[in-house]
C-alpha cells in the first residue's frame, strides 16, 4: 500500500485527535480578527440599534445547553444591546422547557457584569419580564398575533422587592395592548421554531433573529423576502455583532477610516459602554483553525485520490 | 354587509392564501379519483434511493445482520406516518428473506403506531412469531439520548443497512457517520432542508425534499397514492407559474411611474413627501398590483374591534390601572 | 399544599361548551373519566378487524375537523375566545370552532402521556429480557435500567419537596438544599446536561470525517459542489475575507475597474447564497409543504391505504 492509498483510508480517530488538539489550542488565544460582517448581520445590528431608547421588545429564546457554543454568544450580545438601549423586554420559550432557565442564567450574569462596571442594573418586573415556557409554539404564536393579552393572561412576574405582580401591570407591558404595540420581536433559536414565528407574526411586528449555523440557511429565504429584517447566523454572526458593537457601521474611526462600511444605511453608532468583545472573540480564532483543518482534509483527500489513481494508471 | 366575514386568517394571507390551498386540495382529490379509474398511464420517474432497498436487504441477508430503520424524532404527524409506511414496505421485503429488522423510535406515539404496523406486516406474511420486542423499540424522547441509544445499537448489532427517513435534526450526521464507520449501506431522506446536505455527504442514497412523500407511491403503485402525487405535481406547476408570472408582471410594473407610494396601510403622495419638488416617481416594490395581491390593505377598524366582556369573566388583567 | 390543591390550582378557570370546570367534585370526575376511558379502550380492542378501519377513520376525521374549520372559517378579529361575547352569528360560529381547537390539543397531549407509558414499558421489557438471559452486552442494559430508576426517584422526590413541602421558597437558595436536591442537581446539571452537550459537539468530528470522504472531485457536479462549499467556508474566516477584500480594493484603485469588486470573497459568497442556495431551498420547501398537505389530506379523509392495513 502506497502512502497515498494509506492517506485515503486514514483512520478517522487520527483526524479526530488532530481536531481536538487544534481546537483546544485556539481557545487559549482570543484574538481580534479584522472582518467584513455579513450583510444579514449588518442589517440585524442596524435594526436593533435603530430602535428608539426605551423601546419594548419581545424575545423568544429557543436554545438550550447543547448549542451554547453559538447561541449563548448570541444571547449575551442581545442582552448587552438591550441594556445599552434601555429597552424593556419580555422573554419566553416556545420550543424547549429547559430554554428559559438557560436564558435566565445568562441574563443574571450580564446584569451582574454591568453592575460591576458601574452601569445601571436591570431589574426584573421593571425592565424585563421572565414569562417562562409555553408548550405548543404553533398555538402560542398564533394567539400572540390575534390576542397578546389572552396568551399571557394569569402570568406573574417577580418584582425588584421580591413580591409578585401580574405581568400586565408591570412598566414593561403596561402600554402594550396587542402585538402591534411592540417595537420588535427577536428570536434566538437553534431549531425550526422560527418558521412558526415568521408564519404567524411577521406581518404584525418586525422580526429579527439570531440562529445557529445549521439553522441559518433555512431562515435565509425569509431574510431575502424581508419577512425577517435582520439575521445573525452562527459563530460568525456572534463575532460580526461584537465587531459592529466596537466599530459601528459607517462610523469614522480616529484615523479617518470606516471599519465597517455598508451603503444600505447611514451611520450606525457603536456601543460605547460595558463589555463589547466577548464570547465571539474568544471562539472566532478557533473557528478559523477548525475551518483550515476542514479545508486541508478536503484537499489532502483529493490529492491522495488523484495520486493513487495516477499510480494505478501507470501500472496498467 | 360582509363585515362579519372579514376574519383574521383572511386578513393575514389575503383570500389568495385560502383560495390557493383549496385549489391544491381540489387538484389532489380530482387526480386521486382519476387514478382510481385507471392508473396504468401514470408514470413515476426512477428514484434510485428506493431501488436500492432490495440491494440493501439482500446484503443484510447475506451477512446475516439486521436492517435498522429510524423514522426521525418528530411527533406522530404526516412525516412520521409516511416514514413508517415506507418502513412497512421495507419490512415486507426483509420478512421474505427472514432478515431481522430494528425500528428505533424517539417518540412514544410513533412507537405505538409503528409497533402496530410492523406487527401487522409480519402477521400478513405468516411470520407473526418473528416479531419480537426488539423489532420495534422505544429509545428516548430526548434528542441526544436518542442519538446515543441508536448509535449504540448500530455499533453493537453491526447493522448491514440503515434507513433514515423522517424529520431529522442535529442527530442526522451522528447516525449517518456511525453507520458509515461500520460499513452499512445507507438510504436517507429528511424533510428538514438544512439536514439534507449532511445526508448527501455521508450516505449512499438520499431522498431529497418531496421524494420522501413520493416513496410510498413509488413502492406500492397504489392508485390513491399515485393520483395524489400527480395532484401535487399540478400544484407545483401552479406554484412555478405563479413565480414566473409574478416575476414578469412585477418587473413590467416597476418600469411604470406613480404619483403616490404605499407606506404601511396608507398612501403618501409623492408631491407631499418631496415638498412639491416632484409629482411622480418610479414605482417602488410595494406600489405594484402584484405586491398588493399578497399584501392587502388592512384598515385600522378591521384590526381593532371592541367586544363586550362576558359577565362571569374575570376582569382582563392589566386593564384596571 | 397537598396534591388535591395542586390539581385544583392547575385546572383552567374559563368554561366553554367544550370545557367544564368540575370544581369540588374533581376527584369524582377523575374517577369517572378513568373508568370511561378504560371501558372505551376495552371496547375498542374487541372491535373486529374489518370495523377497525372505520373506527380509526371516524376518530381521525373528528379530531381533524376543528383545525380545518378554524383555518377556513373567518377568524374573529382580536377576540378573546374565552372572555368576550361574540357580536353576531358569524362570530358565534367562529368562537365555537376556535374554542374547540384547544380541547382537541389537550386530548392529544393526554394520549401522548399515556403512550409514553407504553414506550417506557417497551424499553424496560427489552432490557430486562437482555439482563435476565445474560445476552451479549447485558451490562449496558443494567446501567440503563438503574440510571432510569435513580433519575425517576430522585427527580420525583426533589419535585415533591419543592412543590409541596417547601412553602416559603427556601429551596431556591442553595444553602438550604437537602441531600436529595444536591443529588438531583448532580444528575441533571452535572451529568445529563453535560452528556447532552458532548453528544452535540461530536457532530464536529463527524463533519470532519464526512468532509474528508465526501468532497472528492469525482464528477462535474461534485467539483461544483466542492468549489461552492470551499468559497462559503473561506467566507466564514473573517481574517481571510478581510485580507482578500483589501487586496481587491487596492486592485480597483490601481486599475480603476469597479467590476473587480464582484470578486470580493463575501460578495461572491453572498451571490452564491442568494442566487443559488436560497431559491433551491425555497423550491424544496414548496415540494415538502405540498407533500405534507397531500399526506395530511389523505390521512384525514381516510384515503391512505397504508398504516395499519399495509
Amino acid at each position: 500500500m502506497t502512502i497515498w492509498e494509506k492517506m485515503q483510508k486514514v483512520d478517522r480517530r487520527i483526524l479526530y485527535a488532530i481536531l481536538v488538539v487544534c481546537v483546544c489550542v485556539g481557545l487559549f488565544f482570543p484574538t481580534t480578527i479584522p472582518t467584513d460582517p455579513d450583510p444579514s448581520s449588518k442589517s440585524f445590528y442596524a435594526e436593533v440599534m435603530k430602535l428608539e431608547k426605551g423601546s419594548t421588545v419581545i424575545i423568544q429564546t429557543d436554545w438550550t445547553n447543547s448549542t451554547r457554543g453559538e447561541s449563548m454568544g448570541h444571547f449575551e450580545n442581545l442582552m448587552r444591546l438591550m441594556m445599552h438601549g434601555d429597552h424593556k423586554f419580555v422573554f419566553y420559550s416556545a420550543a424547549d422547557p429547559a430554554a428559559p432557565q438557560v436564558a435566565r442564567t445568562v441574563l443574571a450574569r450580564i446584569v451582574a457584569e454591568r453592575k460591576g462596571q458601574g452601569l445601571r442594573e436591570y431589574k426584573v418586573g421593571e425592565d424585563y419580564i421572565d414569562l417562562g415556557f409555553f408548550p405548543n409554539a404553533e398555538a402560542t404564536n398564533t394567539t400572540m398575533g390575534s390576542n397578546l393579552r389572552s396568551v399571557w393572561a394569569n402570568r406573574k412576574s417577580k418584582t425588584p422587592t421580591g413580591g409578585e405582580v401580574d405581568v400586565w401591570q408591570t412598566p414593561v407591558l403596561k402600554d402594550v395592548k396587542n402585538i402591534g404595540d411592540v417595537d420588535m420581536m427577536i428570536v434566538v433559536t437553534a431549531s425550526a421554531s422560527i418558521d412558526v414565528a415568521i408564519q404567524r407574526l411577521a406581518q404584525k411586528v418586525p422580526i429579527t433573529a439570531m440562529v445557529t449555523g445549521v439553522t441559518g440557511p433555512g431562515v435565509l429565504p425569509f431574510y431575502q423576502s424581508g419577512q425577517v429584517k435582520g439575521l445573525a447566523i452562527g459563530l460568525k454572526g456572534v463575532y460580526d455583532v461584537e465587531y459592529m458593537m466596537v466599530n459601528g457601521i459607517n462610523d469614522v474611526e480616529v484615523e479617518g477610516k470606516k471599519v465597517v462600511e455598508w451603503d444600505k444605511v447611514g451611520k450606525v453608532d457603536r456601543v460605547n459602554e460595558g463589555t463589547t468583545f466577548s464570547r465571539g472573540r474568544a471562539y472566532y480564532g478557533t473557528l478559523h483553525v477548525a475551518l483550515v483543518l476542514l479545508i486541508l482534509a478536503v484537499v489532502m483527500g483529493n490529492v491522495a485520490m488523484f495520486a493513487s489513481r495516477r499510480r494505478k494508471g501507470d501500472a496498467v | 354587509m360582509f363585515n362579519w366575514l372579514q376574519g383574521e386568517q383572511y386578513l393575514d394571507t389575503a383570500p389568495v392564501g385560502i383560495f390557493v390551498t383549496l385549489l391544491v386540495v381540489v387538484f389532489i382529490l380530482v387526480n386521486i379519483s382519476r387514478a382510481k379509474k385507471g392508473s396504468e398511464g401514470l408514470f413515476i420517474r426512477r428514484i434510485s434511493g428506493l431501488n436500492a432497498i432490495d440491494d440493501a436487504i439482500g446484503r443484510a441477508t447475506e451477512m446475516g445482520r439486521p436492517v435498522l430503520m429510524v423514522p426521525g424524532i418528530g411527533a406522530l404527524d404526516a412525516i412520521s406516518v409516511q416514514a413508517v409506511n415506507i418502513f412497512a414496505q421495507v419490512t415486507k421485503s426483509a420478512a421474505q428473506f427472514s432478515t431481522p429488522v430494528r425500528l428505533c423510535c424517539g417518540n412514544a406515539a410513533v412507537y405505538a403506531f409503528a409497533q402496530e404496523v410492523i406487527r401487522d406486516v409480519y402477521s400478513q406474511q405468516g411470520m407473526g412469531d418473528r416479531f419480537t420486542p426488539e423489532t420495534v423499540q422505544y429509545i428516548s424522547e430526548q434528542q441526544f439520548a436518542f442519538a446515543a441509544g441508536v448509535s449504540g445499537i448500530i455499533h453493537r448489532e453491526k447493522v448491514a443497512a440503515t434507513f433514515l427517513l423522517g424529520a431529522f435534526y442535529a442527530e442526522s450526521l451522528i447516525f449517518a457517520e456511525t453507520s458509515n464507520a461500520i460499513g452499512a449501506i445507507q438510504v436517507a431522506g429528511s424533510t428538514q432542508v438544512t439536514q439534507t446536505p449532511f445526508f448527501i455527504a455521508a450516505c449512499d442514497y438520499v431522498l431529497i425534499g418531496d421524494e420522501f412523500y413520493a416513496a410510498s407511491a413509488y413502492l406500492t403503485r397504489e392508485p390513491v397514492l399515485v393520483g395524489s402525487l400527480v395532484g401535487q405535481d399540478w400544484a407545483k406547476i401552479l406554484v412555478a407559474s405563479t413565480v414566473l408570472f409574478g416575476t414578469v408582471f412585477q418587473s413590467v410594473e416597476l418600469t411604470g411611474m406613480t404619483t403616490e407610494h404605499r407606506a404601511g396601510n396608507a398612501m403618501v403622495s409623492v408631491a407631499e413627501s418631496s415638498n412639491g419638488e416632484r409629482t411622480e416617481e418610479r414605482k417602488k416594490k410595494t406600489d405594484t398590483m402584484t405586491n398588493r395581491l399578497f399584501n392587502p390593505f388592512i384598515p385600522e377598524e378591521l384590526t381593532k374591534i371592541e367586544r363586550e366582556k362576558k359577565e362571569t369573566a374575570p376582569a382582563t388583567e392589566g386593564e384596571g390601572e | 399544599m397537598n396534591l388535591m390543591q395542586y390539581m385544583l390550582a392547575q385546572q383552567a378557570i374559563e368554561e366553554t361548551f367544550w370545557r367544564k370546570a368540575p370544581g369540588q367534585g374533581l376527584i369524582l370526575w377523575v374517577v369517572i373519566g378513568l373508568a370511561l376511558g378504560t371501558g372505551l379502550c376495552f371496547l375498542l380492542s374487541t372491535v373486529p378487524t374489518n370495523l377497525r378501519k372505520k373506527v380509526i377513520f371516524t376518530f381521525t376525521f373528528l379530531a381533524g375537523l376543528p383545525y380545518v374549520l378554524a383555518f377556513l372559517w373567518p377568524r374573529p378579529i382580536s377576540a378573546d375566545f374565552t372572555n368576550d361575547v361574540p357580536r353576531n352569528t358569524g362570530e358565534q360560529i367562529g368562537f365555537f370552532i376556535n374554542q374547540a381547537v384547544e380541547p382537541v390539543g389537550t386530548l392529544t397531549n393526554i394520549l401522548g402521556g399515556f403512550l409514553l407509558g407504553v414506550g417506557i414499558f417497551s424499553l424496560v421489557r427489552v432490557h430486562s429480557i437482555r439482563i435476565k438471559r445474560k445476552q451479549e452486552n447485558w451490562g449496558y442494559s443494567l446501567v440503563l435500567l438503574s440510571s432510569f430508576a435513580i433519575m425517576t426517584v430522585v427527580g420525583f422526590w426533589d419535585w415533591r419537596l419543592r412543590a409541596f413541602v417547601d412553602q416559603t421558597g427556601a429551596l431556591n437558595v442553595r444553602d438550604n438544599w437537602q441531600p436529595v436536591n444536591y443529588a438531583q442537581d448532580l444528575l441533571f446539571e452535572g451529568i445529563y446536561q453535560q452528556m447532552d452537550s458532548a453528544m452535540f459537539s461530536m457532530i464536529a468530528f463527524f463533519i470532519l470525517s464526512a468532509a474528508y470522504r465526501a468532497f472528492r472531485i469525482r464528477s462535474v457536479e461534485a467539483t461544483v459542489m466542492m468549489a461552492s462549499a470551499l468559497i462559503l467556508m473561506l467566507n466564514l474566516m473573517g481574517a481571510l475575507t478581510y485580507a482578500w477584500g483589501e487586496g481587491i480594493n487596492n486592485l480597483v484603485v490601481q486599475t480603476g475597474n469597479p467590476f473587480l469588486m464582484n470578486f470580493k470573497l463575501n460578495v461572491f459568497a453572498d451571490w452564491l447564497r442568494s442566487t443559488m442556495q436560497i431559491p433551491a431551498i425555497r423550491a424544496i420547501d414548496f415540494g415538502v409543504g405540498l407533500g405534507a398537505l397531500a399526506m395530511g389530506l389523505r390521512l384525514w379523509l381516510g384515503l391512505e391505504k397504508g398504516g395499519v392495513t399495509a
